[in-house]
C-alpha cells in the first residue's frame, strides 16, 4: 500500500458522459460514494485485506481474523493521517484536504474505533498478534506525528527524512500483512515467509514512491525528502524500474531454489510486470492520482491471478 | 461474560487513549492517555492470563498486569490536578514521589516468589479451564490502600466542577466520577469478597463502563474542547498579578498570604512575611474595621512618599464565623496630588482673580466713557468664569465630600430664587413632585447652571423657564424648559465628545459643569428640543 492517493473527482470530458442517460440523482449519489472510498481511504482497507488473504494462499495458512484486524489499522492509520496531514494537503490533494476537514470530527472518532476494535480483536491471536497491530500506529506516531519533535531538536518528522519515510511505511505494512496472519494461525516463520515478507516490503515502498511524484511541489514546500523531491522524476522512474527489476530476480531465484510455489511465483511476477508498466508511465501520464490508486489495485491482480493459478 | 466485557474494555479503553492523545497538549489529555492505556493493559493481561492452560503463563500475565494496575492511580491522580488547572504541584518531583509506591509494587510482583509481600500464585482450575490466580500478602493491601487514597484524592477537585454554572464541566466532572468510580468500587467489593464466584479480579471489566464514560466525556461533553484548568490558574493569577496590594489574615492576626504587590509597597520578602503578625506589618493608626471605612496609610517621607487607601474585608466560613481578614492597599497617592493641586487652584480662582479684578475695575472708574465700561464688563465676565472654574472644582471635593445629601425640593426652590433675583425679566416657575427626595448636593451646581443658560440665552420678550422634578423609586428626574433659541447642535456635538481641542469647543463653562456634575453624581442628562421653540433638558439622578 503507498501512503498517499488523491483521485479527482471531477470529469473533464468535452464529449457526453457514459452516464448521460441515468437518473442525476443516482449519478450524484456514485460520485458522492466514490468520493468518500477516496478521501477517506476506505478503498485501501478492502486492497489490504486482499493481501493478507494472498498471504493466506501464499503461506496456506488456515483462515482467521487478520483480514479484518489489517483492514481496521489501515482505516485507522490511514485516515488519522489525511486528519494529520490535512492542513499540508490543501496544497496537493484540495478537494481530499476539503472533506478531512469538513468531516473530522467523525473521523476522528471512527479512526479510533476502529483501532480500538483491531487491537481488541487482535487480543484473540496472543501477545504477539497485539504487538504487531500496535506496530502500524506506533511507527505512525514515529512516521508522521508531532509527538518526535516536541521531544527535543535532534528529533524532526521522520515523515521528511528521505527514504527513511517510505521505508517505515514498507516495514510497517509488510510486517503486519505478513506477520498478523501468521501470530493469529501460530505458525512458525519459515523462509516462504520471509520472501513473502522482502516481496511485500519492496513492492509496498514502490508504490509509496509513486504518488510522490504528484506531491513534489508539495512536499518540497513542506520540507519533505522523497524520491522525486530529490532525484528529479527521471531518476526516480529509473530507481523504480531498478528495485522492480531486482525484486524480480529476487522472486526467480526464491522459485528456482524451491522456497516458492510456481503458482505463487507466477502471481508474483505478474504483479511485477504490472508494476514496471505502471512505472514507465510515472511522470508521463496527466492523472497521477489514478497511478497511484492503479498501484494499489496491482494487489488485486496478484491475488485474481494466485486464485486462478492454485486453482489449476 | 466476562471475556467479552475484557475485550469491550480493552476496545474502548485504546479508542478512548487515541481521543485523547489526539487532544494534546490540552490540560489533562496526557494522563488521561496514560490511565487508559494502563487500565487497557489491565485488562489485556487478565484476557492472556483467561486465555492459556499453563499455570505459570497465567502466573505472569497476571504480574505484568500489576504495571498497568499501578499505572492507573498515578495517572489518575495527575490528571485531576492538571484538568482542574493545578498542574503547579505537577513537577518532576511530586511525580517521581507519587510514582514511588507503584514502582515499588510492580518490583515486588515480578520478584514475588524470593519475598512473598505480595503473592501471585496459581489457585487451581475453574470448570470452563480458565487457570485461577490468587493475590495478596501485605503488600497487597498497601498497594491496595494507596490506590484507593489516589482514586479519592483525585475525586476532590473533580467534585467541585460539579456545581459549576457551566453544563460541559457538569458533564465533564459526572461522567469523569462514574469513571473513576465504577472500577475502584467494583475493587473494593472485590477485596470484600463480594463476588467469590467471579474466579478473578473484575475491576478491569469495569473500565468498560469507564471507557463509555471517559468516550462521553470527551466527545459529548466536550472535555478537551471546554476546559476549566484556566478559572482555577486565573484567581492565583488575579491575586499575584493585581494592582492592589492584597494581605490576608487569619483570624489571630497571623499573616497567611502576600501577593506582589503588597510585598513590594511593604518592602517585604514574602516567605519571612507568612507567618508574622499583620498589626506589625500594616502600621495602621487604629485597630482595623470593616465596617467601609477606609484609612490612609502612608510609607516613605518627603516627596518618595506614598499614600495607601487601606480597605478591610471579612472572611467567613458558611455559619458565618470569622476565618480571617482581607487588606487591600490602593495605590491613592497621585489622587491625593490632585486633589491638593486642585485646592491650589481653588484659592487662585476664590481670592486672587477676584482681587486683581477689583483692581482693574476700581482703575476703570477713575475714568469714564465707553472704554470704562467695556473694561468693567469683561473684568465681571472674567470674574463669572472664574466662579464657575471655582464651580467645578467644589463639585468634584463636594460630591466626594456629600455623604447625607441635600432636599431636592430645597435645592430647586433655592437655584430658581437665585436666578429669579439675577434675571428678573425671566417668568420662573417651578412644577413640585409628589414627594421630596435626597440627592446629592452636586445637583446644585447642575440645575444652577441649567437656570441660567435658559435664562442667559433667551433674548425673546416672553422669556419663561420651567422646571419641573419627579422622584421614580431611586431616581429623580429634573426638566428645565425653556422657549428660548435652544443649544447650538455644535456646542452638544463638543459635549457629547466629551473632549474639547483648540479648534473645537464650547463656548463656555456652563454646559460643560452640566456635564461633568450629572457624571459624578452617577446621573445622566439628555437635550431635546422644544416643541415650539427652545430646549428641554432632563436630568436623571440617583435618589440617596
Amino acid at each position: 500500500m503507498a501512503s498517499k492517493t488523491n483521485e479527482p473527482p471531477v470529469s473533464t470530458d468535452a464529449v457526453a458522459p457514459w452516464h448521460a442517460e441515468v437518473p442525476a440523482s443516482v449519478v450524484d449519489a456514485g460520485y458522492r460514494f466514490r468520493d468518500v472510498l477516496t478521501y477517506s481511504s476506505t478503498y485501501l482497507v478492502f486492497i489490504a485485506m486482499i493481501e493478507v488473504l494472498t498471504v493466506h494462499l501464499v503461506l496456506s495458512l488456515p483462515l482467521n481474523p487478520a483480514p479484518i484486524v489489517v483492514g481496521l489499522v489501515t482505516f485507522a492509520v490511514y485516515v488519522g493521517d489525511r486528519i494529520a496531514d490535512a492542513a499540508d494537503d490543501e496544497i496537493s490533494s484540495p478537494e481530499r484536504s476539503a472533506f478531512v476537514t469538513r468531516h473530522r470530527t467523525l473521523l476522528s472518532v471512527l479512526t479510533a474505533v476502529t483501532y480500538g476494535l483491531a487491537i481488541a480483536l487482535s487480543l484473540t491471536g496472543g501477545p504477539l498478534a497485539l504487538a504487531i497491530t500496535l506496530l502500524p500506529g506506533c511507527f505512525w506516531i514515529l512516521y508522521a506525528s508531532d509527538w518526535l519533535p516536541s521531544l527535543g531538536s535532534y528529533f524532526r518528522r521522520l515523515k521528511r527524512v528521505l527514504i527513511v519515510n517510505s521505508t517505515i511505511v514498507a516495514s510497517a505494512w509488510a510486517i503486519a500483512v505478513v506477520g498478523l496472519p501468521i501470530a493469529f494461525a501460530g505458525a512458525p516463520v519459515t523462509p516462504l515467509a520471509a520472501v513473502v515478507f522482502v516481496y511485500f516490503l519492496v513492492d509496498t515502498f514502490v508504490n509509496t514512491e509513486i504518488p510522490n511524484i504528484r506531491d513534489v511541489e508539495a512536499d518540497e514546500a513542506v520540507g519533505v525528502s522523497t524520491l522525486p523531491v530529490v532525484f528529479g522524476v527521471a531518476r526516480t522512474r529509473q530507481i523504480l524500474y531498478g528495485l522492480d527489476l531486482s525484486l524480480i530476480a529476487f522472486v526467480v531465484l526464491a522459485l528456482s531454489s524451491g522456497v516458492l510455489t510456481t503458482a505463487a511465483a507466477a502471481a508474483m511476477l505478474v504483479g511485477l510486470g504490472y508494476a514496471l508498466v505502471l512505472a514507465w508511465f510515472v511522470g508521463r501520464n496527466t492523472v497521477p492520482g489514478r497511478l497511484a490508486i492503479a498501484g494499489e489495485a496491482k494487489h488485486l491482480v496478484v491475488f485474481a491471478v494466485l486464485v486462478f493459478t492454485a486453482g489449476i | 461474560m466476562a471475556v467479552p466485557l475484557l475485550f469491550g474494555s480493552v476496545a474502548i479503553g485504546t479508542s478512548a487513549a487515541i481521543l485523547a492523545w489526539r487532544a494534546r497538549p490540552n490540560p489533562g489529555a496526557t494522563p488521561l492517555v496514560w490511565l487508559l492505556i494502563g487500565q487497557s493493559w489491565w485488562s489485556t493481561c487478565i484476557v492472556f492470563s483467561l486465555s492459556t492452560e499453563a499455570a505459570p503463563e497465567a502466573v505472569f500475565w497476571t504480574k505484568v498486569g500489576w504495571i498497568g494496575v499501578m499505572i492507573v492511580p498515578v495517572a489518575w491522580i495527575l490528571f485531576a490536578l492538571e484538568y482542574t488547572g493545578r498542574d503547579a504541584y505537577l513537577t518532576r518531583r511530586n511525580v517521581a514521589l507519587l510514582s514511588v509506591v507503584p514502582a515499588l509494587t510492580v518490583l515486588l510482583a515480578l520478584t514475588e516468589e524470593y519475598h512473598g509481600l505480595l503473592y501471585v500464585r496459581e489457585a487451581g482450575v475453574t470448570a470452563y479451564g480458565f487457570v485461577l490466580v490468587e493475590q495478596g500478602g501485605i503488600w497487597y493491601a498497601v498497594a491496595a490502600g494507596y490506590t484507593y487514597l489516589l482514586a479519592v484524592l483525585g475525586i476532590v477537585p473533580i467534585l467541585g466542577l460539579l456545581s459549576s454554572g457551566a453544563t460541559a464541566f457538569r458533564g465533564q466532572s459526572a461522567a469523569l466520577i462514574v469513571g473513576v468510580v465504577t472500577p475502584w468500587a467494583t475493587n473494593v467489593l472485590y477485596n470484600l469478597g463480594a463476588f467469590p464466584n467471579v474466579g478473578i479480579d473484575p475491576t478491569p471489566i469495569a473500565f468498560a463502563i469507564s471507557g463509555v464514560a471517559y468516550l462521553g466525556a470527551i466527545d459529548r461533553f466536550r472535555m478537551f474542547g471546554a476546559n476549566p484548568a484556566p478559572a482555577w490558574r486565573a484567581r492565583q493569577f488575579l491575586f499575584d498579578h493585581i494592582h492592589e496590594g492584597v494581605v490576608v489574615v487569619d483570624g489571630h492576626d497571623t499573616i497567611v498570604d502576600v501577593n506582589r504587590a503588597a510585598a513590594e509597597i511593604l518592602d517585604l520578602d514574602v516567605d519571612r512575611a507568612l507567618g508574622a503578625s499583620g498589626s506589625d506589618l500594616l502600621p495602621l493608626n487604629e485597630p482595623f474595621r470593616t465596617d467601609g471605612e477606609r484609612e490612609l496609610l502612608t510609607i516613605g517621607t518627603g516627596s518618595a512618599s506614598r499614600s495607601y487607601d487601606v480597605g478591610v474585608s471579612e472572611l467567613t466560613d458558611r455559619h458565618g464565623e470569622t476565618l480571617g481578614y482581607v487588606f487591600t492597599l490602593h495605590d491613592v497617592t497621585r489622587y491625593l496630588q490632585q486633589r491638593q493641586r486642585l485646592k491650589v487652584l481653588n484659592r487662585v480662582l476664590r481670592h486672587n482673580i477676584r482681587t486683581e479684578t477689583n483692581i482693574i475695575q476700581g482703575y476703570a472708574e477713575r475714568t469714564s466713557g465707553e472704554t470704562a465700561e467695556t473694561i468693567t464688563q469683561r473684568t465681571e465676565r472674567i470674574v463669572e468664569i472664574s466662579e464657575k472654574g471655582r464651580d467645578a472644582i467644589d463639585l468634584f471635593e463636594d460630591t466626594v465630600n456629600d455623604r447625607e445629601g441635600t432636599s431636592l425640593v430645597g435645592l430647586l426652590e433655592w437655584s430658581l430664587r437665585a436666578a429669579h433675583d439675577a434675571y428678573p425679566a425671566v417668568e420662573f416657575e417651578l412644577e413640585y413632585p409628589d414627594e421630596d427626595a435626597a440627592v446629592s448636593e452636586g445637583l446644585s451646581v447642575v440645575v444652577d447652571n441649567l437656570i441660567e443658560n435658559a435664562a442667559i440665552h433667551n433674548d425673546g420678550e416672553d422669556r419663561r423657564v420651567t422646571v419641573t422634578a419627579a422622584v421614580d423609586d431611586d431616581r429623580a428626574r429634573i426638566r428645565v424648559i425653556d422657549n428660548g433659541p435652544g443649544i447650538d447642535e455644535y456646542e452638544l456635538d463638543v459635549l457629547n465628545s466629551g473632549t474639547e481641542t483648540p479648534l473645537r469647543h464650547a463656548s463656555g463653562l456652563g454646559l460643560w459643569l452640566v456635564k461633568w456634575g450629572t457624571e459624578v453624581i452617577d446621573g445622566s442628562v439628555t437635550f431635546e428640543s422644544n416643541r415650539s421653540t427652545g430646549t428641554v433638558v432632563t436630568t436623571t439622578v440617583p435618589v440617596r
